[in-house]
């Protein structure tokens, strides 16, 4: 058993520094306020300045093997400097939603790698996600938006939701019924053109007060049949793959050093006063910033035992879920449990004097849904384990609507 | 990276699993919990043999462990132990053999260890006068007559199989406060104890008093609170892996439960209602197993987190087993209820382990320690 990472040689110490020179240069300054979550810029301009920034990346090598279609490993110590000083910068590196990379990896053509990975590394395509309709969202398999093929074009009719990044996207993967069966049969993935006629995007706004999804209608748009990702028909299959690696890469976000939610809570604790001491001092506090402390170090150690049960082939449908659970309901506790020792001056929020760091923990609590919600709601992330995991008898579908 | 265990590791598992199923079965364990004594030295003999407690002792003592990690080694075993709620003072001759094996004298090594190893001496550790690890709960006094001799007075409670023990290493205090541990053998002079009716019916607890019990000075096990502070460590990871694999067995049965029981014309596992409390089981069991495995190697490799790690599996585990035990029980329904059946005997052993050597709120506690620690100002 072994868990030890080795640490990063010291001949490594100059591409560190010549990264960091480069990200000085480079980084853009932003007009937008960095939050917790997938969050979105809301002003074009800074689009485009991060598009040069990670154009300027791309060019200059630095790049990470896992937004790489190529099966060829680079440096390992380089990727983690990579991933730790891209981290560290605070802006983001991955523009749009990359979940399609997974599709392309898996069921995409040569061509359709060639032409979409490259761009989407440089910051020249942004992609967003088109799954979740309005009538749609636990139940996927029930999604109505309709591709009928012309010719050698597909022409779409319906409407999505809950599409981050698509107020500003290039391209679309979207999900579209081609047969006229119900259920998981009759879907096609798709690459969407988002510049072509007849798509409609319009921000939402959602609880947070930000605009971080969207809603998008499609009005006779017109697919190429060549933009068919795998086969027709095949589309729930590749939804699967690539949800199945957007879910484990929620499940290693966060815990350790100064983010670790234990550090963060202590800091809070000292700095707030609970019944004339500081909160820290109050012994049902230190209780439960234990509980959550043991709670964070868990999740390192799941997503350990998923990367160890990865490198052996023992992944099991269950594990993927069990993470996303975890992970969202701790991240949902922990922002109720910083609220409440912010006691009233949790009332002021981003933009007053009163606020505390700005209201980050405010903007956190109320994002936290995004987390249990999206990606597979916790609800049916517990179908899956109950249903794949343990064989228990699948929910029974009711008769499909007139 | 690899946060599992090796194939030789896999093979004492399944060693072990066909042993206790051949020789001290959960039924076995069942039966005997209404007869005088729980303890059966044959059997303990045996494990003996197949490394039950040779794993923290080195092998110039007649020990041995199957990998480099022994406290990793024990974790499978104690978790197969678990599996069938075994009575055997497995957690306490570990943490003595252990303690014996890293601070003793080596008159202490050479006198104890080979027996330990062996399963002909077996041991008990005796903690404090409430079972907690606080030292000011510490009711034994210890003071030195003479140059030649400790004399120990006092009482030490919840004590885990002092009635079996040929040797007990007892924690105790010196006349200037200092947490000290002195070996005595069993029996002596001025010591006795009472078995306690329990709520855990699998394992026999006692009540230990030392009434001017003497021994050589020979007796001091060097390391004061270090060694006090190793032994709690050690019996939290040991007992988390035990409730590991207690808490797996139990939801294995339960997953069986609803697929076979049939109500309303379904089995109930067919239910939204029950597949979701499964679902919550899978992620509890998972991370306890998770929690338990890393405080082994954190605390059996010395990492620089191994006392977070210690603090995590005992914040979590044991409170975790318990709640499992009630989910359990509900899921069973009246059939759960009854005397016959098992989960009782889960239950009870899951409240006398979030007890015993720190419980949950106190493991908390230290955990919030360390996260301060580690946050400068």
């Amino acid at each position: 058993m072994d868990v030890t990472v080795p640490p990063i040689p010291a001949a490594y110490d100059e591409y560190r520094a010549t990264l960091l020179a480069f990200l000085a240069a480079h980084k853009p300054v932003l007009s937008w306020k960095q939050r917790t979550g997938v969050r979105v810029p809301d002003d074009g301009a800074d689009v485009e300045l991060l598009r040069e920034y990670v154009r300027d990346l791309d060019e200059a090598g630095y790049r990470l093997d896992r937004f790489s279609s190529s099966t060829e490993r680079s440096d390992p110590y380089e990727q983690r400097i990579l991933e730790q000083e891209l981290g560290a910068a605070g802006v983001p590196y991955v523009l749009g939603n990359p979940l399609v990379a997974g599709a392309l990896k898996h069921f995409g053509t040569d061509e359709q790698r060639a032409r979409y990975f490259p761009a989407m590394a440089r910051g020249e395509h942004i992609w967003t996600q088109l799954f979740s309709e309005p009538d749609a969202g636990s139940d996927l398999t029930s999604l109505q938006t309709r591709a009928t093929l012309v010719g050698d074009e597909y022409v779409v009719v319906g409407q999505k939701v809950w599409s981050t990044w698509a107020q500003w996207a290039d391209f679309g993967y979207l999900l579209a019924r081609t047969e006229p069966v119900e259920g998981a049969g009759g879907i096609t993935a798709f690459i969407l053109d988002m510049h072509s006629p007849g798509v409609d995007v319009r921000p939402l706004r959602e609880m947070t007060g930000t605009t971080d999804f969207n809603e998008v209608f499609f009005d006779d748009v017109r697919i190429p049949a060549a933009n068919v990702i795998g086969a027709p028909g095949e589309g729930w299959r590749v939804a699967g793959a690539s949800l199945a690696e957007e879910r484990t890469g929620v499940g290693s976000a966060g815990g350790g050093g100064g983010n670790d939610p234990g550090q963060r809570l202590v800091r809070l604790a000292r700095r707030t006063r609970r019944q004339g001491r500081p909160a820290i001092e109050d012994g049902a506090v230190r209780q439960q910033i234990g509980e959550l402390a043991a709670r964070s170090r868990i999740q390192r150690h799941l997503g350990q035992r998923m990367a160890t049960k990865a490198v052996k082939g023992q992944i099991t449908p269950a594990d993927a879920p069990i993470a996303k659970i975890w992970f969202s309901e701790l991240n949902l506790e922990t922002t109720e449990a910083a609220l409440a020792l912010l006691g009233p001056r949790s009332m002021a929020v981003e933009g007053d004097e009163l606020a505390e760091e700005d209201g980050r923990w405010q903007d956190a609590f109320l994002y936290a849904r995004a987390w249990t919600i999206a990606g597979g709601s916790n609800e049916i992330m517990r179908n899956l384990i109950a249903e794949r995991g343990l064989a228990l008898p699948r929910e029974p579908r009711g008769p499909s609507p007139s | 990276m690899d946060f599992g265990f090796s194939e030789d590791q896999e093979l004492l598992r399944a060693t072990t699993r066909r042993f206790l199923a051949e020789h001290q079965s959960l039924a076995d364990v069942r039966r005997s919990v209404e007869g005088p004594d729980v303890f059966d030295p044959a059997v303990w003999r045996q494990g003996a043999e197949l490394g039950w407690t040779a794993m923290m002792i080195p092998a110039e003592w007649k020990g041995g462990s199957v990998s480099e990690q022994p406290l990793v080694d024990l974790v499978v075993l104690a978790e197969e132990l678990g599996r069938t709620l075994n009575p055997g003072p497995f957690v306490p001759c570990n943490v003595v053999a252990g303690a014996l094996a890293r601070f003793g004298t080596e008159s202490h090594r050479t006198q104890y260890l080979p027996g330990l190893a062996g399963g002909g001496v077996t041991a008990a550790w005796c903690l404090s006068g409430d079972g907690s690890p606080e030292p000011g709960a510490v009711e034994v006094r210890a003071r030195q007559e003479g140059d030649r001799a400790w004399r120990l007075d006092g009482v030490a409670r919840y004590v885990h199989a002092a009635q079996n023990a040929s040797v007990l290493l007892v924690v105790a205090t010196d006349p200037d406060g200092a947490a000290c541990q002195v070996l005595v053998p069993r029996p002596s002079a001025g010591l006795s104890e009472r078995t306690l009716r329990g709520l855990d019916v699998t394992r026999r607890f006692a009540e230990v008093r030392f009434e001017g019990v003497m021994v050589p000075a020979a007796n001091l096990l060097p390391g004061g609170q270090d060694a006090v502070d190793y032994c709690v460590s050690l019996a939290t990871v040991l007992q988390s892996a035990e409730s590991v694999g207690a808490a797996e067995l139990l939801f294995e049965e339960t997953v069986d439960y609803v697929k076979k029981r049939v109500q309303f014309g379904r089995t109930i596992g067919s239910f939204q209602a029950i597949k979701h409390r499964l679902a919550d089981l899978v992620l509890q069991v998972e991370a306890m197993r998770v929690a338990a495995h890393y405080a082994a190697l954190a605390f059996g490799d010395g990492l620089d987190d191994a006392a977070e790690a210690v603090a995590t599996a005992g914040t979590y585990v044991d409170d975790t087993f318990a709640h499992i035990c009630g989910e359990a029980l509900q899921l069973h329904g009246g059939v759960g209820f009854t005397w016959e059946h098992d989960v009782h005997l889960f239950t009870r052993r899951a409240k006398v382990n979030q007890v015993l050597y720190g419980d949950g709120a106190w493991h908390r506690e230290r955990l919030v320690r360390l996260v301060e620690d580690a946050v400068e100002g």
